[in-house]
């Protein structure tokens, strides 16, 4: 359904620490998957308990709801190694090499900014969560630091690949925006 | 700074950040530090991640992974090709009945797997080579695949729907339910200029050919029932007030995957990785999208402009039919280069205080807005699914399958001038099955 071009993964070289970042996300990418799975399995198991049985369902809602985020934000290197983040590619095509390869050092740049702030100010809310024993305001009342864990972790991650796919446009590793034209 | 220009230049920032190259979720995010700094203060930037996560805290998304997960295990099987043949085996009869039978495979895969450049490619790689060698025309079996390859967002389950409810805080089962009737007028549409315009090529002798017997017909339906049958049954279960759209969709989803599993050997750990894989990368995409357009509308209230819009198109002396004409030449351009999801969570916020203040309603504009998301999926420089037939069909042009899209085009402008004539179309069946005006 997305308009994401049809560019394969991130290429690593013979880089090590390309490859290393890239296990890394691909990790990552395992664990939002398990997440999503869990909370499948966690939603049927609430059906069965409240549908079939009649009974009341006290952590599921909120643990899934918290499974769905973590996977968002953790799976965010992976989706970034992939190259499933959806771009308008449509100005890069159309630019001779040097300029593609400018505009894809600026976007680097400008991305890896944006996700070095993001990470900042998402360590200081975590650290906050943590600091005061922050507790969700339900029955269940967990912890708030534990999912906001997701924040800093997955930002972290993020950051890194985007600083990999940097390193590797200016290496040569790969080409800007994954393009082949 | 006066608002209304504020806005303009934010417009504009965001064109020119997100035409760069970079992803659009980072782009929206870009955007919003920037002029949060700018007019907020470095301070603002703080509330971001907060922003962020809370827009992601909400029940109802867990509906999108779990609808990615059934449409994708199904993807990932040959049920297109499956459905396909049965549509062939059972239409052959009917005048035309192929291309009938393709655009019927179209409707119905693209409403399961609810995703376009999938319905493509499965009904095309058979349906493309099986009308060409019959004698239709290139370009109809061409664009009658791209055009019906786009129904899958207007169909229930639809994700482009469930993101539009979560964007707007609208019914996502009526939302679901305005969808069916526009999405039937539009296969009937489509239907109707492939016969005709195959007809007109003078090809008509050879519009009904191929015959089966029962037995064939019969033998291939336990392939295809099961999914049809779990896809009518999330529905029910939404309608009859048995659960909510996430629960079922996740029942629908494990079902798919055990379907998937028993009747089609999805056995080897290595293909269910492949299922889980794009769903998580689909997922990740659109709910990160979704949280970034929560920082971008966030920004944009804040700065007053999204209130200041909504008063000045209230002060606007404009016929409401006039701005609901500009609001859509707009959706149409940024359809061209976005794909729907991201256009529909950038313009909702905007748009939607516009709307219901001119006194149209949100739920049969989200079906106004999905069919003008349906044009951009097949018209350039995007369009996924002519990029995708142009793969699966390499020895038609892509002049050849542009020109043979552009009157399933005019079948969706016509669709959408229907709907506006006749409001009831999108609004009849949900305040039939789920009672009057909200």
């Amino acid at each position: 359904m997305a308009g994401q071009s049809a560019a394969t993964i991130a290429k690593t070289g013979n880089n090590p620490f390309l490859r290393a970042v890239a296990g890394l996300s691909t990790l990552a990418g395992w664990c939002a998957a398990a997440m999503i799975m869990a909370a499948v399995a966690i939603t049927c198991q609430m059906i069965v308990i409240r549908f079939v049985l009649n009974g009341s369902t006290v952590w599921q809602t909120e643990a899934v709801i918290y499974l769905v985020i973590s996977a968002t934000l953790i799976g965010l290197p992976y989706v970034q190694r992939l190259r499933g983040h959806v771009n308008v590619d449509l100005i890069p095509i159309s630019l001779p090499p040097r300029a593609r390869f400018g505009l894809a050092v600026l976007t680097s740049l400008l991305s890896i900014s944006i996700m070095a702030i993001m990470l900042w100010y998402g360590f200081e809310y975590w650290h906050f969560a943590w600091d005061r024993g922050w507790r969700s305001d339900t029955v269940w009342g967990v912890r708030l630091w534990i999912p906001y864990l997701a924040i800093p972790v997955g930002f972290a991650l993020f950051l890194l690949q985007l600083i990999a796919d940097f390193v590797a446009l200016l290496t040569g590793a790969d080409k800007p925006f994954g393009l082949d034209l | 700074m006066d608002p209304l220009v504020l806005g303009g230049i934010v417009a504009l920032s965001t064109i020119l950040v997100l035409f760069s190259g970079v992803s659009v979720a980072l782009g929206l995010l870009i955007v919003s530090a920037g002029f949060l700094m700018i007019f907020d203060g470095m301070r603002s930037l703080e509330l971001m991640p907060e922003i962020l996560f809370g827009k992601l805290d909400n029940f109802a998304l867990l509906s999108i992974p779990m609808f990615i997960i059934m449409g994708s295990s199904i993807a990932s099987t040959r049920a297109g090709a499956d459905l396909y043949e049965a549509l062939e085996r059972w239409l052959t009869r009917i005048p035309g009945g192929l291309v009938i039978s393709n655009l019927g495979a179209c409707a119905l895969f693209a409403a399961m797997s609810g995703s376009s450049p999938a319905t493509c490619a499965a009904i095309g790689k058979m349906g493309i080579p099986e009308m060409r060698k019959r004698g239709y025309p290139d370009g109809v079996a061409a664009g009658s695949i791209a055009a019906g390859g786009t129904l899958g967002i207007l169909i229930p389950p639809s994700v482009t729907m469930i993101v539009y409810g979560i964007a707007t805080e609208t019914s996502i089962g009526r939302l679901f339910l305005a969808g069916v009737i526009p999405g039937f007028m539009l296969v009937g549409l489509f239907m109707a200029w492939s016969l005709y315009s195959t007809w007109r090529s003078g090809n008509t002798q050879r519009l009904s050919s191929g015959s089966y017997t029962w037995a064939e017909r019969f033998e291939i339906l336990p392939r295809v029932v099961p999914f049809l049958l779990i896809i009518l049954g999330v529905l029910y279960a939404m309608y009859g007030g048995i659960a909510t759209p996430s629960e079922t969709a996740a029942v629908g989803a494990l079902l798919c995957l055990l379907i998937a599993m028993v009747i089609y050997k999805l056995w080897n750990p290595r293909d269910l990785w492949v299922v889980l894989r794009d769903s998580t990368k689909e997922s990740v995409m659109i709910l990160f999208i979704i949280a970034a357009a929560g920082v971008f509308s966030y920004m944009l209230s804040s700065l007053f402009i999204t209130q200041s819009i909504a008063e000045w198109i209230g002060t606007l002396d404009v016929n409401r039919w006039v701005l609901m004409g500009a609001v859509n030449v707009f959706l149409l351009i940024a359809g061209f280069f976005l794909p729907p999801v991201a256009v529909i969570l950038m313009a909702a916020p905007i748009l939607l205080p516009i709307i219901t203040t001119a006194g149209f309603d949100p739920i049969w504009f989200a079906v106004v807005l999905t069919i003008n998301m349906e044009i951009g999926l097949i018209s350039p420089p995007v369009g996924l699914n002519l990029y995708v037939i142009n793969g699966i069909a390499p020895d038609i042009s892509l002049k050849t399958i542009l020109t043979g899209s552009l009157p399933f085009v005019a079948c969706m402008v016509l669709a959408i001038v229907l709907l506006c004539l006749f409001p009831g179309l999108a609004t009849w069946l949900p305040n039939l099955v789920m009672g009057g005006a909200m």
